[in-house]
């Protein structure tokens, strides 16, 4: 930085600035970035946690290109990326066009139902769930029942053919309200003028929702994927407390099969190859998404 | 979904009720009871006697009775895991307000070239799940001693929350006035001065939100207190529920009092603080 960029003291600014930052980044460098690289270093060792660690080489990186449940279980963090798209974005999106053009006298007392999954405990909404989904009175059974689709009720949770689509529903309702936040703050910045135009040519709302206000919001949409493709990855407590990845880990995700392999089978190194090839896959997905949606709305209008 | 035909031109900002409205509002409606149920039924079923429990679980209740409540909080250590949570949210919270306001001021009001970069390190931060770096951090808190105490959990949990708290701040400062600091400095104020005395005084409701969502997201966090807390005198609320529940498996009503006791804090201060919060969400995620 030359004084030449800034009429006042850049130099000084400079040091101001680092000292500002040093607080968050020694923060985030011990407790974030250095558990990371450290996860990469531990990726080479087998270690039980308590005895001393053993080098074996890429033996843990083989084992886990090998392993048929971590393969799974990150397939199902991508297929809870991909309904959290639909469930979560799109439909949040849908709702906020709702909330905000058709019925907006509703809007501020709606977002705040939707909400409130979103400020409750995962396990606390995740325990209240295991009721609705109980096999002899969930409320879930007694509602098939009721429709005359009896033939239909099972123990959700615990039927490995249902425990992994059951937890991604609780998931859509879970955090579907963040999303119809962003989108309504999105969608009210829209300009009236637009519609108004629309409205007059004739335009219903299914035209205006998506030749205007899907375009005009693109940059949120884009945000709010990249948000919930994220979070997908992320995923840990619903999981935790609805199957723990079971039955038979039919409902795995990477973070409770790395919790179990570190903290219950005490096979730290692999647990920390879990991890580490996890955050390598994250990223690289994240950048893809990115760069394609980049793409995608350069297509469309410029 | 194509209504078109309904929908006629609104005169001005006053709609008309159209059959759309009317459809749409049933729809969302139904939907919206769909997301709440769950958290209305825990709320009179903790009213009902266990027997009333187990002949309609899901009816409304014909007594009412607290004496769920009194068995939830008398049945266990809820009160213990309550403080230790509280005890963690505090640390973590203050912790969080303070570093992210600094740095949060720093992203706003100083442009170094570098400082796309912090940015850019911040956002890769965010993006980072937590788990990946569990087994490291247990080995750190071990070695630090510090496996099993508050601390061990204060620390790594505002580490995480930190990014996403940089950004709401910076979000705030950035709609501060240059001409702001740079009178400031004209008149021969230092960097931290103007910081302490123009930037502070006014950023109090922006860390206020900052610190509101950050008591919600450490009060409601599982992972870390899971994995680094044992002792059962330092658990925190949501871990020690997981406990109470497998402890009182006989006694619904019981059992869901101490969910709602749980989920409780959090909803309280969306109540009070909903301006605050759906702000502070908006900070930051809408940063791309």
């Amino acid at each position: 930085m030359t004084s030449s960029s800034r009429d006042v003291a850049p130099k000084g600014q400079t040091r101001a600035a680092l000292l500002f930052l040093l607080p968050a980044f020694v923060l985030i460098a011990v407790f974030v970035a250095y558990p990371i690289v450290y996860a990469g270093w531990l990726s080479f060792f087998r270690w039980d946690g308590a005895s001393a660690p053993t080098f074996v080489g890429l033996d843990n990186f083989l084992r886990l290109a090998t392993d048929a449940i971590f393969w799974k279980s990150l397939g199902r963090n991508i297929l809870i990326a991909a309904t959290a798209i639909v469930l979560q974005v799109f439909l949040a999106l849908l709702i906020a066009y709702c909330l905000v053009r058709i019925v907006p006298f509703v809007s501020r007392l709606f977002l705040f139902f939707y909400l409130v999954p979103v400020m409750v405990s995962e396990i606390c909404i995740g325990l209240l769930w295991r009721f609705l989904y109980n096999p002899y009175f969930g409320l879930v059974n007694a509602s098939l029942k009721a429709l005359g689709l009896g033939w239909l009720q099972r123990g959700w949770l615990g039927d490995s053919a249902t425990a992994f689509p059951a937890v991604v529903v609780v998931m859509s309702f879970t955090y579907l309200g963040l999303y119809v936040l962003l989108f309504v703050a999105a969608v009210r910045n829209v300009p009236e003028s637009l519609y108004e135009t629309a409205e007059i040519d004739g335009a219903g709302h299914f035209t205006r929702f998506f030749s205007i206000t899907v375009p005009m919001v693109w940059d949120a949409v884009r945000a709010n994927t990249l948000l919930a493709i994220i979070g997908s990855l992320k995923t840990f407590s619903l999981v935790f407390v609805l199957t723990n990845g079971g039955p038979n880990q039919a409902s795995e995700v990477v973070s409770t099969y790395l919790y179990k392999a570190g903290f219950s089978s005490f096979e730290m190194g692999y647990a920390a190859t879990i991890g580490f090839a996890q955050i390598v896959l994250t990223a690289a997905g994240a950048f893809v998404i990115f760069r394609y949606l980049k793409r995608a709305r350069g297509g469309n209008e410029r | 979904m194509r209504m078109r035909a309904s929908t006629l031109p609104a005169s001005g900002p006053v709609r008309r009720v159209t059959p759309t409205t009317i459809i749409v509002l049933a729809v969302l409606t139904a939907h919206v009871l769909m997301v709440i149920f769950p958290f209305v039924w825990v709320a009179y079923s903790t009213l009902k006697t266990n027997k009333e429990f187990m002949r309609s679980v899901w009816a409304l209740p014909t007594s009412f009775s607290l004496d769920a409540y009194v068995g939830a909080w008398s049945g266990g250590a809820l009160g213990t895991y309550a403080m230790n949570s509280l005890w963690i949210m505090a640390g973590a919270t203050v912790l969080t307000v303070i570093v992210a306001t600094l740095a949060g001021y720093a992203l706003a009001v100083y442009r170094p070239r570098w400082m796309a970069g912090v940015e850019l390190s911040l956002m890769a931060a965010m993006a980072i799940p937590a788990y990946v770096a569990l087994v490291p951090l247990v080995v750190l808190l071990r070695n630090a001693g510090l496996l099993d105490t508050h601390l061990g959990v204060i620390l790594p949990t505002a580490a995480f929350n930190i990014p996403v708290s940089i950004f709401i701040m910076r979000a705030f400062f950035v709609t501060l006035p240059r001409e702001l600091f740079d009178a400031a400095r004209l008149d021969g104020t230092g960097e931290f001065g103007i910081f302490r005395h123009i930037a502070m005084p006014i950023a109090w409701p922006a860390m206020f939100t900052v610190a509101v969502v950050n008591m919600i997201w450490v009060w409601n966090d599982f992972l870390f207190p899971v994995v680094f807390i044992n002792s059962p005198a330092r658990k925190t609320l949501p871990v020690g529920l997981t406990d109470f529940v497998g402890e009182h498996i006989t006694n619904y009503p019981v059992m869901l009092a101490a969910i709602l006791i749980a989920a409780i804090a959090p909803l309280v201060l969306f109540v009070f603080f909903e301006r605050q919060i759906t702000s502070a969400l908006l900070g930051g995620a809408v940063k791309e």
